[in-house]
């Protein structure tokens, strides 16, 4: 390929070399014409000026209140975080539940066991609807771990 | 708090990954506080708007650190995090139903961010004035040629680290910026601006 400067190599090779990322003999062939030819001279000049303005230039950024204030957790902490709640809830139904049917076993008559069932489906509904609830709004949140 | 501004300066990202693996809290704020500005100034940049811009960085963190867990140590931070900012971007795009391609950002809102450093403001008026001219126009550049600009002449991300931000060949690197620079040196002289 042949330019009208007389530039042998894709022109692109000017930024590369302004950059400085061709390998040498690259580098070599853009240096050798550069010095004989103004017009790929003055693009050089011209790539790097503007370079130096936007690398120079600095813009407002957030103050560290704006952010915020800690790094949310990575998956892992999280992962340990999530598995807590469901494992001690189990480790509480497991309890309530070995409980449950020591009482149901001493009971002596239909009341007794009757008080305890209300008392159980009176308790399970509760947490059913905590957990509905808690479920909506984890939903809900995708910042949470963000405003946490 | 000195010793974590120490940290910052001190260990290299790779170090401050290992920590964060490991479950240290005060390593993820430290990587934190070390690319939360990088993943703002390319939102900004591609956004054109300080509140989009905001709400792009914090995501991005977000997501960056809920992936942590997956993130290949032998992987730069900068180029990663970077990927999932133009993830964003373009996932805000789409959710207000613009084609990337079709929209510029609002050269006067992202030259109205720059401020100025130098400790003689009032002698580098003029380089301020050029400043603000030449955001302008990359502001007019499509988004293809404005982002490749922005990660190498602002950013300034190695060719292998574009490769991977941009998931385009190394080679394509190089030309697609030539084309972004000299389209960015016709709008200037368009303007009436010479560099
Ligand atoms: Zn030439």
């Amino acid at each position: 390929m042949s330019e009208p400067c007389g530039r042998t190599f894709d022109e692109a090779l000017i930024s590369g070399y302004v950059d400085g990322a061709l390998v040498q003999g690259d580098a070599q062939r853009v240096q050798i014409h550069l010095e004989d030819c103004a017009s790929c001279r003055a693009l050089v000049d011209e790539i790097t000026s503007v370079r130096k303005v936007t690398i120079s230039s600095a813009f407002a950024t957030p103050a560290d209140h704006e952010w915020p204030a800690e790094a949310p957790r990575s998956t892992a902490s999280r992962t340990a975080r999530r598995l807590g709640w469901p494992v001690l809830a189990a480790w509480a139904i497991l309890v309530a539940g070995v409980g449950l049917l020591e009482a149901w076993r001493d009971a002596d008559d239909l009341l007794e066991r009757l008080i305890l069932v209300a008392g159980v489906s009176g308790l399970s509904l509760l947490f059913l609807s905590v957990l509905l609830d808690r479920l909506k709004a984890s939903k809900s949140d995708r910042y949470q771990e963000v405003h946490k | 708090m000195t010793s974590a501004v120490a940290r910052d300066d001190e260990a290299t990202d790779r170090e401050l990954i290992d920590q964060a693996h490991a479950g240290q809290r005060d390593a993820q704020d430290a990587l934190a506080r070390r690319h939360r500005q990088g993943a703002f100034l390319l939102a900004l940049q591609m956004l054109g708007n300080r509140d989009d811009a905001m709400d792009v960085a914090q995501d991005a963190m977000l997501r960056f650190f809920t992936t942590l867990d997956s993130f290949d140590r032998e992987h730069r931070v900068q180029p990663w995090l970077f990927t999932i900012v133009r993830n964003q971007v373009r996932d805000l795009w789409r959710r207000r139903q613009r084609r990337p391609g079709d929209g510029l950002v609002d050269g006067e809102a992202l030259a109205g961010q720059l401020v100025d450093h130098s400790a003689n403001p009032e002698a580098d008026l003029r380089r301020q004035q050029l400043r603000k001219s030449v955001w302008r126009a990359v502001a007019t550049l499509s988004e293809t040629k404005r982002e490749i600009i922005v990660l190498r002449d602002f950013h300034d991300l190695s060719y292998n680290d574009i490769a991977d931000v941009l998931k385009i060949p190394i080679g394509t690197v190089m030309s697609r910026l030539h084309g972004a620079r000299k389209q960015l040196k016709a709008k200037l002289k368009e303007g009436g601006r010479d560099v």
